[in-house]
């Protein structure tokens, strides 16, 4: 009476095909792939582009978004979704500059500003888990709340004149690499390893896949999604932190539609607006790619319009392929 | 007084006990002063019709749903139950119906879900597996647990979901249909790993439809109708006729038949209609007033055969001639205008809008009818409507009360009648009374005859045999994309059907071995 099951996944292929349906399965090995392919090719075109400090500027610029994008990646897997992350992150650093400004110790002026962007994901996650606000309509109305007390706060100006120390976060290298960039590597390589490995993650992936099922299998659904909100908030106050700390001033305009680039990087990176899929290292390397050819763009003169017309097609392109070679498997 | 196996079980205080639970949902009483209990080592069947509050009383035992009267008492202690994980902390866990699995992730994970053995808050996946695979090894399931649940096919998906259950270690157990798709050596194989656990004196309430079964497992029998306990009593000491009646209550509404003649004109002819990969050479015709069945078991195709008629999936050839002329459709649009009616299986996701009221869910595939000038006619659409549910007597009170809160047999009567109303001349229907209790299913079935007697070709799709023997003139069985006979309903039984469904070539040879019992 005993059974084998055999799937699909352990029949024999030639090794052709397997390796192909490994990068089929795999965005991350596809991405690695594009990626090293645009490397290759700009630094064949532009002597410029494969220096140290070509990839410095673009590591550097970037830190921010890939920083939001593990909470976003996070929240997408669990079914979430959070418009107000470029709120959040103008709120945090106009707050934290007004703090150092009364002439409180960094340490304490940053925490706040942490704890801040952690408040605004638990509303979030009040909201939408609570009263059940569809998450898109929730984060857009805090995204305004956040982004408009940032403005009252400065009366819409910057807030300049930090302390020196502070540039510490923003500005130094250590080993001839930027602390931000570091400390961005760091951060997606625990995240990543914490979302593979860790019970509470993997929770996450139950209740992206079948809300329901998680609340029977007794999975405590509110408690997780208001957690996972919380986490974007304060990764998001992060990132504000880290920016002011480059800029030496808070600015309420900052991350200004970053919201719309975070959540680009992670579909691209193979995440889903459906939920129950997508790593931290895909929506990374999702990041990456986008920053790259932003980089390539910039680099040959294309123009900033352009730029966004090219943004926008990778990103439409990058899902229906993805939708076509879901409807060929079946 | 009762003979229950366990003896120390008497004295012990029940697992669970429920007392005169009382619970409605809004103005909805949906249980009535309930009475239940669970001792240990017992299993203890729940029998009933769908509506009959079977699936309320395991709500309410797992925290879903909390008594609007009454007590719940866990161990001879009242409890309130808030919500799944509490119950699972009170050693009560549950198998539902619907399947709570998370495809893309592994069986292991699946098993464990949320409870993954940890080492400092970091999964252990080595020992994951090891205790999912001893798991799945007492149902002798041999899989790589590794693997994504979306890869296994249903049966193995609903080993592992019980397997879930048991992760638990719980000491009452709640199985809501756990053999629905079970092949008979899987349903061997837990009852099996049920009677262990009974030894070890697990209780274990066990909701299903199926009579047999039920009469092969419990120690039990608790009857309940229209939200009351009918009865409790031990096996031993009652029948599956006698269970059925109390189910049911006095009316009895017995077999329908039809007249069975058929002298119409041929409405439909399919011939050598394939689909490389899915199906191959279907050929079959139906007549004007004539009611055809095709049965199949799972992975038959035969969903894929009537949806690429009605135009739904493309890709076939051969050919479909309706009225004698060949038609092919690319859409259903057009296959509705040329006098096709299609009921699809899936009442929730494919057939009805649930968000949306009676009234509009049965004008849906007729919005033409009742538009002059571009404005809905109110009046027409009325009047349409409760012509409709005076012909399936729909229990609702009123027009434009939300599909979504009937109940399954009065949903499945409404989607019947938005295609019925608009008078095909050919009418697919898949499934039309899964999930519906015998009431509900009478009346769809005198109305399909009805409507056949009128002159209406009709094609029923069903994996409920004994009711395509009861209410069709011929049966088309088809197996792995293969039509493996066409037969009069004369010479067909639940067991002949049975057996070609499963792709044994021995037609009307086959014994006729007594029913497996009654299924309801």
């Amino acid at each position: 009476m005993t059974m084998t099951v055999q799937s699909d996944y352990s029949e024999k292929r030639p090794p052709l095909r397997r390796i192909l349906q490994a990068f089929v399965d795999i965005r991350e090995l596809t991405l690695i792939v594009l990626i090293a392919a645009i490397i290759i090719v700009m630094s064949n075109l532009n002597p410029y582009f494969f220096s140290f400090s070509n990839f410095r500027a673009v590591a550097v610029g970037m830190a921010p978004t890939a920083i939001i994008v593990i909470g976003m990646a996070i929240l997408l897997a669990s079914g979430g979704f959070d418009l107000s992350v470029g709120s959040v992150m103008a709120l945090s650093s106009t707050v934290v500059a007004m703090l150092l400004l009364t002439g409180m110790p960094i340490p304490l002026a940053v925490i706040l500003g942490l704890i801040l962007g952690g408040v605004v994901g638990v509303v979030n996650g009040v909201l939408v888990t609570g009263l059940g606000i569809n998450p898109l309509i929730a984060t857009l109305g805090t995204m305004s709340i956040a982004r408009g007390i940032a403005l009252v706060l400065t009366e819409g100006f910057s807030v300049s004149s930090l302390p020196v120390s502070f540039a510490w976060i923003g500005k130094s290298d250590i080993g001839g690499f930027p602390v931000i960039v570091l400390l961005t590597i760091l951060l997606v390589i625990a995240f990543d390893l914490a979302v593979r490995h860790t019970r509470f993650f993997r929770q996450v992936y139950f209740i992206g896949a079948n809300e329901k099922a998680a609340m029977l299998s007794g999975i405590h659904v509110t408690r997780v999604r208001i957690i996972l909100y919380a986490l974007t908030g304060v990764l998001a106050a992060l990132a504000g932190v880290l920016l002011a700390s480059r800029l030496m001033s808070g600015t309420p305009t900052a991350g200004n539609g970053i919201e719309l680039q975070v959540l680009a990087a992670a579909v691209i990176g193979g995440a889903s607006l459906r939920g129950g899929e997508g790593t931290i290292l895909g929506a990374f390397l999702g990041v990456v790619f986008v920053a790259l050819i932003n980089n390539t763009m910039t680099m040959q003169a294309v123009s900033i319009y352009w730029q966004m017309i090219v943004i926008g097609g990778v990103l439409v392109s990058a899902v229906a392929l993805d939708m076509l070679i879901r409807s060929k498997r079946g | 007084m009762n003979a229950t196996p366990i003896r120390d079980g008497e004295a012990a205080p029940p697992l669970i006990q429920l007392d005169a639970v009382a619970k409605s949902f809004g103005s909805n009483l949906v249980l009535d002063g309930v009475d239940f209990e669970l001792r240990p080592g017992e299993v203890h069947a729940l029998c009933g019709e769908n509506g009959a509050g079977k699936s309320t009383c395991l709500g309410l035992l797992y925290g879903l749903h909390k008594p609007s009267d009454g007590k719940i008492l866990c161990n001879g202690k009242e409890q309130r139950i808030e919500n799944p994980s509490h119950a699972q902390s009170l050693g009560i866990s549950c198998v539902f119906q619907e399947l709570s699995l998370a495809g893309a992730l592994s069986v292991a994970e699946n098993i464990y879900a949320g409870r993954a053995p940890t080492r400092m808050g970091v999964v252990d996946w080595p020992e994951l597996r090891r205790r999912a695979e001893a798991l799945l090894a007492e149902f002798g399931l041999e899989i790589d647990v590794s693997m994504p649940v979306d890869s296994l096919p249903i049966s193995s998906r609903q080993i592992v979901e019980i397997a879930k259950a048991l992760s638990l270690n719980s000491r009452v157990l709640l199985l809501d249909e756990p053999t629905s798709a079970l092949a008979p050596d899987e349903v061997d194989a837990l009852f099996d790993v049920l009677r262990g656990l009974t030894r070890k004196g697990i209780g274990i309430v066990y909701v299903s439809h199926h009579m047999a079964e039920i009469f092969r497992i419990s120690d039990r029998v608790t009857v309940l109708r229209d939200g009351r306990h009918i009865s409790t009593l031990p096996a031993t000491q009652t029948s599956q006729e006698q269970v059925v009646a109390e189910m049911i209550g006095g009316a009895h509404p017995g077999d329908v038949s039809g007249s069975r003649t058929v002298n119409g004109d041929k409405v439909v002819a399919v011939t050598g209609l394939s689909h490389p990969g899915e199906f191959e050479d279907i050929s079959f015709s139906i007549n004007a007033g004539e009611i055809v069945g095709m049965a199949g078991l799972m992975g038959a195709r035969r969903s894929e055969i009537v949806r690429s008629i009605v135009g739904l999936v493309q890709g076939a050839t051969g050919d479909v001639e309706l009225h004698g002329q060949p038609v092919k459709f690319t859409s259903i649009r057009q296959a509705m205008r040329a006098g096709i009616g299609f009921v699809p299986e899936e009442r929730k996701t494919e057939g009805l809008f649930l968000e949306q009221s009676l009234s509009d869910n049965l004008i849906a595939a007729s919005l033409a009818e009742h538009t002059s000038m571009g404005l809905m006619r109110n009046g027409s659409i009325r009047a349409a409507s409760r012509a409709a549910i005076d012909a399936f007597s729909v229990k609702a009170s009123g027009l434009s009360k939300d599909v979504g809160a009937l109940s399954g047999g009065n949903q499945q009567k409404i989607m019947l009648a938005k295609w019925l109303k608009r008078v095909p001349d050919l009418l697919i229907v898949e499934e039309p009374t899964k999930g519906v209790d015998v009431g509900a299913k009478f009346q769809i079935h005198t109305e399909l005859l009805r409507r056949a007697a009128e002159g209406m070709a009709i094609l029923v799709v069903s994996s409920d045999f004994p009711e395509l023997v009861s209410l069709c003139s011929r049966i088309l069985v088809v197996h792995e994309g293969r039509l493996m006979g066409d037969i009069p309903a004369e010479q067909a039984s639940e067991s002949v059907l049975l057996q070609m469904a499963a792709g044994t070539t021995l037609p009307a040879a086959a014994s006729a071995t007594p029913d497996s019992g009654a299924k309801l």
